[in-house]
């Protein structure tokens, strides 16, 4: 079941909202995750955030968050400064929450046990440049806690899995973007973890190599392992799974497969703040529309409330190349439904 | 389709996470190893290592050869003679080699400390670290073990050898402690206690060196501004110490500030000196010297704890 909330303050809509907030706080899982579902119930969830929140001084990365993981793939979207990296530095225990707890596995994720059942793939791309990637991958591996022996073979074989065993002597300086990735998923792959979490782990890779680590990662969720892909493209993920997690200023605006999460936006009414040069005209004429819910006047602008956006939208075109009005000005009030909004347009254009 | 993963299960048990402080020390030396800067100032020290163990020989053969021109050389002789008697392997040829080399060490700290831990900071490769199933402390433990190691190869691995040198020379130097006393030829202890005292030096400056560049290098990542601060730790402490005591006339608790002269008297006292042996005086008291770094060691692993959580910020 999709959720769907919103950062707005608005009393009406969060009473509107309710219920679904409260079912955020229960599992999200994908339709791929069904079978896993049953076996879920029984056993703790892989990731849960409990009501989370962090702070970089005034501005806040994450607010009050409650997520709960169990096996399957997530992707988690959202603009630039949404709170992706963040969540999944939370989750990998770089960070300690300011409010609320992370755990993994029942332990609190700011302790080392904790990162046994981690492979943390962040986004940055600097290493030791002049160290080889077989060497840097040996050194991650023995910092898992291997012997020597193990950690070699282990090196070998994921190595091997992500395509690199015959380029890893070169230094890590020379390699490109996509061989960089490469490694840096190698290293979270390491000790077979039970929790993924990857930050763009498909950027800069080739479209092969694309294909290799979508399969990748489906091959490891259907061995009961659960990943959390952040991306900046839905579409990208939307090849790896259905079930994704929006976020918008902080927070989860919506989890759930797509297709749930554009019903239940659709049900949502949005409010949209329009300045035109017929601002009456156009108020009599967006009232007769089905999708409008209610039109108000705020000096110069109007404030539309309509369900089913994205109908609404092709409607308010309509009508302004049909009358010759003239939009001067168009703004969705709700930051977290607009940017959900965007993601699914976007998704749906391409 | 085909399976892409040959995981075989892990049947043995994980090593504990102190077990990760080697691989961590390790790749910081292989990183510091491969810059020539470091050879070359390893080669600096190594010249110092070579004039006292070769100083000897030479200084006897100088003697031998000046005697027999009578008293034309005369005041030459006295020097040698002098020299001799601090490179005859008593506490004095420990303090003053420990003395120079430790200066050595300083420079080097200071040069490659951005290499051994700033980068981490810098370039935020700490994230791969700390992702892993390890603590903060024993991250900040590798390093330190890194800067030990460095500390070693430079002064009490060198010292061994010194001390080997004259074990091997005279085997009374090695099994009797009042070697010293015995044959009329320097003063303070041999055998055992010289050699623990020897060890016991060499782990002061590596305990105080790796805590105290650690911390700075975590703060000041660049290697300009590293030096700028290793320069006010032991160049311009020490001299503002001098001032107020030596010239202001100051209660000799003002030379504390001097770090360096802090560490030099600590060492001394391992290797058998008297207070009043001491040079320059007056000098605190070595309680007052050991608070004084254990402060400063304290300030710095408060710092390392609170910077190790801001990590969270920065990367």
């Amino acid at each position: 079941m999709p959720d769907l909330l919103e950062s707005s303050d608005a009393g009406r809509r969060d009473r509107e909202l309710e219920t679904p907030v409260a079912r955020s706080e229960t599992s999200i899982l994908g339709p791929d995750a069904k079978v896993e579902h049953s076996l879920c119930e029984c056993t703790p969830p892989i990731l849960l955030f409990q009501h989370v929140s962090k702070w970089y001084g005034p501005v806040i990365g994450v607010n009050q968050v409650t997520l709960e993981l169990r096996p399957g793939i997530t992707g988690l979207v959202g603009h630039n400064g949404s709170g992706k990296s963040t969540l999944l530095r939370l989750a990998a225990g770089l960070m300690r929450p300011d409010l609320g707890t992370v755990q993994i596995a029942g332990h609190d994720a700011w302790a080392w046990e904790a990162k046994r059942h981690i492979g943390y793939c962040p986004e940055l791309d600097t290493f030791y440049e002049e160290m080889s990637g077989r060497r840097f991958v040996q050194t991650m591996a023995r910092l898992c806690g291997y012997p020597r022996r193990e950690a070699l073979r282990r090196t070998e074989e994921i190595l091997a899995l992500v395509g690199m065993d015959q380029r890893a002597d070169r230094v890590l300086g020379g390699y490109s973007k996509g061989m960089r990735q490469r490694i840096k998923l190698a290293q979270a792959l390491l000790h077979d973890p039970e929790l993924l979490l990857l930050d763009e782990p498909l950027s800069g890779i080739d479209p092969i190599g694309r294909r290799e680590s979508i399969g990748l990662f489906r091959e490891l969720a259907g061995r009961g392992k659960c990943l959390l892909i952040s991306s900046h493209e839905l579409d990208e993920l939307e090849k790896l799974t259905d079930h994704v997690a929006i976020m918008a200023a902080g927070r989860i605006a919506a989890v759930g497969t797509l297709t749930q999460i554009r019903d239940l936006l659709d049900d949502h009414p949005l409010s949209i703040r329009i300045a035109s040069d017929q601002n009456r005209a156009l108020a009599g004429l967006l009232l007769e529309l089905d999708e409008v819910v209610g039109v108000d006047r705020d000096k110069r602008f109007l404030i539309v409330r309509a369900k089913n956006p994205r109908r609404f939208f092709e409607r308010l075109g309509e009508l302004a190349l049909d009358r010759m009005i003239e939009i001067q000005h168009l703004e969705t009030l709700d930051e977290s439904t607009h940017d959900v909004l965007g993601y699914l347009l976007g998704a749906k254009r391409s | 389709m085909q399976s892409l993963l040959h995981y075989r299960p892990w049947q043995g048990t994980f090593r504990s996470a102190w077990w990760s402080v080697w691989p961590i020390a390790r790749v910081s030396l292989w990183m510091l190893f491969r810059r020539r800067l470091f050879w070359a100032l390893y080669a600096a020290g190594l010249l110092l290592f070579l004039m006292f163990f070769f100083g000897a020989f030479l200084l006897a053969w100088a003697e031998s050869q000046l005697a027999v021109s009578g008293q034309q050389f005369g005041r030459m002789l006295i020097g040698i003679r002098r020299a001799l008697s601090i490179l005859n392997g008593s506490q004095s040829t420990f303090q003053y080699f420990y003395a120079y080399q430790g200066a050595i060490v300083v420079v080097t700290l200071a040069l490659v400390g951005s290499v051994l831990i700033g980068n981490d900071f810098t370039f935020k490769s700490l994230v791969f670290y700390l992702a892993k199933p390890i603590g903060r402390w024993q991250y900040l433990l590798g390093k330190c073990l890194a800067v030990t190691i460095i500390v070693q190869m430079m002064t009490t691995l060198p010292a061994l050898i010194l001390y080997g040198q004259h074990a091997f020379e005279d085997w009374n130097y090695f099994t009797n402690v009042d070697y010293f006393y015995d044959s009329d030829n320097g003063k303070g202890p041999a055998s055992i206690p010289l050699l623990l005292a020897v060890l016991g030096y060499g782990t002061l400056l590596s305990v105080f060196f790796s805590i105290l560049l650690v911390a700075t290098a975590s703060w000041m990542r660049r290697t300009m501004p590293l030096i700028m601060v290793w320069m006010s730790l032991f160049f311009f402490l020490r001299l503002l110490a001098n001032i107020l005591v030596d010239g202001l006339k100051y209660s000799a608790r003002w030379r504390l500030l001097d770090l360096w002269n802090n560490l030099t008297m600590l060492g001394q006292a391992c290797l058998g000196f008297y207070h009043d042996d001491i040079s320059p005086k007056p000098q605190p008291e070595f309680w007052e010297a050991g608070l004084m770094l254990a402060g400063v060691c304290s300030v710095c692993l408060i710092y390392l704890n609170r910077r190790t959580r801001g990590v969270e910020i920065v990367s």
